[in-house]
């Protein structure tokens, strides 16, 4: 099982804490380039990690990653949201897993598919769709994929400086990482900005530790979990069975007419 | 310069409405795949009169098939868009590669065009949407000048940005804030608007301030911009509203219209633009401003405090027939003798007046109007097309 796990570094003193458990399998948010995870400059990342690309690149991005292209060759893989990446990087020469990641459309067997069956190695389901529908699309992918298994769900993503507009209307210190309470819904948001934006994430983890055992392993190529703020040594209290979180959306199945709605409630 | 004008229509009627009053193309969607889940929409027959009304008028339909699919959505999905492709739908509107990448399986004669909803920002993305046949790229409402001239200059595909309406906090797409909170599935049309909500605000267990956190975007509103838009290559200027009234997007399509055709002949003036934003900024319940095509968005593109969107009462009514300056009306809002108002229609300027006795149906005089769709008549002296409007006088 281990040796499945791909978790998200967040600082460098994790590596060998989780190496000791036998996690070996490490993704690194490539500065510039990611939106919502703790940052790593190029050369501060090992060799043979995933590199996490996770922002919508503009001109001026686009224009910045084009001249480390060359140096990503020594990474094992990439896991990219902009579209933009995967043509730039499928018409290059670079020898790097190309493995999809946009946020919120991988969710459904048949565009996955079409990535895997046109120069993507894997790609990342994303984590709001039901357990049903995951175990449908496990079922009619073509390779293997990888699949979020504990985090924080990252629930929107705005170009906008949210809490910095916000705190300067009201005159609040610049205060960065911080809980929304939206109170009729008895929902709780975690929000981080930075130079490109806003990313709010659910402020509790899902975990689907218990739901993974019904699966096929063989379509799994990692199983993800994606940290903000855990220490490593939680994260391997709850690999090995902590029961902290919730189930996410693994039974709740969205709607999207008023009329499927009302007959929902 | 051949500057598209493309128009929401959430209906019939307002297919109707966007194309009288100058849209030169509408988008729609049909009863399924369309992110306007609880808007009108088309049934099949609809969508097949209304893009031969569209054809006949020379004017042109697209049709938005723009959900992100899920397993239980691709059923059904193949023959509906051959169904688009054989009533000759001009294009399709898709941001999921399943779409796509059915478009070229499929050789389908219509274009395809790239929703906003692919957030599409740069040209090596836009690229990959060429490779996959697309005509047309509706660039995200986060493009910046910069960004729209590097991707026209190395793709030369038609570009379309929207230029008025709401905006969403995220980038398109990139938002389950409804259905974490309701349920609702905001990428296949259920959005539930939660980025307008109100929010408690915490900073490691204390709460930093009483006042309620607020995300909620002020409305985009490109007047001042259109002009550039058009030099540097923008191809269609998208309105954004199929939920919103035929008085919205009459108003909205006649006043972008007007400018259009003045930066043809080139005769735009700095006065056409201040009244175009005092009319603009009258229709819609909330402020409108550029966002991103110029700077990043910063304090004062949001709402902060709790506010009230309040239904525009300005739309006072709807001209019926006209015979010898009788002119009749189906009352929407109150008026009453001595108001001053105005009259709208795509076949004449604007032009107030005050009105000076009002008939009800029988011809007896009332003092006011108050009975919404109550059938009135004002006495003018000229006539009025049918489908012209009446509102509030706007100075």
């Amino acid at each position: 099982m281990n040796n499945k796990i791909l978790i998200n570094i967040n600082n460098l003193d994790e590596i060998d804490i989780y190496k000791k458990a036998s996690i070996t399998n490490f993704l690194f948010p490539l500065e510039e380039f990611s939106i919502g995870f703790k940052a790593f400059k190029l050369n501060e990342i090992p060799d043979n990690s995933y590199i996490l690309v996770n922002r919508i690149f503009d001109k001026k991005t686009l224009d910045n990653f084009i001249k480390i292209v060359p140096e990503l060759k020594r990474f094992k893989g990439i896991l990219f949201e902009d579209i933009g990446v995967f043509n730039l990087l499928k018409n290059s020469n670079i020898d790097i897993e190309l493995i999809w990641n946009q946020a919120h459309f991988v969710i459904n067997y048949n565009s996955i598919n079409f990535y895997l069956n046109n120069g993507c190695n894997s790609a990342v389901l994303s984590s709001d769709i039901t357990g049903n529908e995951i175990k449908e699309i496990l079922s009619k992918v073509n390779k293997s994929i990888i699949l979020p298994v504990f985090g924080n769900n990252m629930i929107m993503y705005s170009r906008r400086k949210l809490l910095t507009n916000y705190n300067t209307y009201n005159n609040i210190d610049n205060i960065n990482d911080v809980i929304l309470d939206e109170t009729h819904t008895n929902n709780k948001f975690f929000v981080r900005e930075s130079d490109y934006g806003t990313v709010i994430f659910s402020n509790s983890e899902f975990n689907y530790f218990n739901f993974i055992k019904d699966i096929d392993d063989n379509k799994i190529k990692y199983y993800l979990i994606c940290n903000i703020n855990k220490s490593p040594e939680d994260i391997i209290s709850i690999i090995n069975g902590k029961n902290i979180g919730n189930d996410g959306f693994l039974n709740k199945k969205t709607v999207y007419k008023m009329s499927e709605y009302t007959d929902r409630k | 310069m051949n500057i598209e004008l493309l128009a929401p229509a959430g209906s019939k009627e307002k297919m109707f409405y966007a194309f009288l009053y100058g849209a030169d193309a509408i988008y729609f969607a049909g009863r399924e795949y369309g992110l306007r889940a609880n808007a009108k929409n088309f049934s099949r027959d609809e969508m097949k009169e209304t893009v031969e009304y569209a054809h006949s008028l020379n004017k042109k339909c697209y049709v938005t098939v723009n959900i992100v699919f899920h397993d239980e959505d691709l059923d059904g999905i193949k023959e509906y868009l051959l169904f688009l492709d054989s009533i000759k739908v001009d294009a399709i509107l898709a941001s999921d590669i399943t779409v796509i990448s059915l478009y070229k399986e499929l050789k389908l004669h219509m274009e395809l065009h790239i929703s906003t909803q692919a957030s599409t920002l740069n040209r090596e993305a836009a690229l990959f949407y060429k490779s996959m046949g697309a005509k047309r790229i509706v660039l995200a409402r986060e493009a910046s000048r910069e960004d729209i001239i590097d991707i026209k200059k190395n793709t030369g595909l038609d570009l379309e940005c929207f230029v008025h309406g709401a905006m969403c906090t995220s980038f398109s797409g990139r938002c389950i804030l409804s259905n974490y909170c309701t349920n609702r599935d905001s990428n296949r049309g259920g959005c539930a608007q939660i980025c307008r909500w109100e929010f408690d605000y915490y900073k490691d267990n204390k709460k930093i301030t009483d006042k309620k956190f607020s995300m909620t975007s002020k409305d985009l509103n490109m007047i001042e911009y259109i002009k550039d838009m058009s030099s540097i290559g923008v191809n269609s200027f998208k309105i954004e509203g199929r939920m919103r009234s035929i008085y919205y997007v009459s108003t909205v399509i006649l006043t972008y219209r007007r400018l259009i055709d003045k930066i043809k002949n080139n005769t735009l003036t700095d006065n056409d633009k201040e009244y175009a934003l005092k009319i603009l900024n009258r229709v819609a319940n909330r402020e409108s401003m550029s966002q991103f095509y110029n700077k990043l968005p910063g304090v004062n593109e949001q709402y902060y405090l709790g506010r009230k969107e309040e239904s525009n009462q300005d739309f006072l009514g709807l001209i019926l027939d006209s015979n010898n300056g009788l002119v009749k009306i189906e009352e929407r809002n109150y008026f009453k003798v001595g108001d001053k108002v105005d009259f709208l229609g795509p076949s004449f300027e604007t032009f107030s007046y005050v009105i000076d006795t009002i008939y009800d149906i029988d011809m007896n005089k009332l003092d006011v109007a108050n009975h919404p769709q109550e059938i009135v008549y004002l006495k003018l002296d000229r006539d009025i097309p049918k489908h012209s409007m009446m509102r509030v006088h706007i100075e």
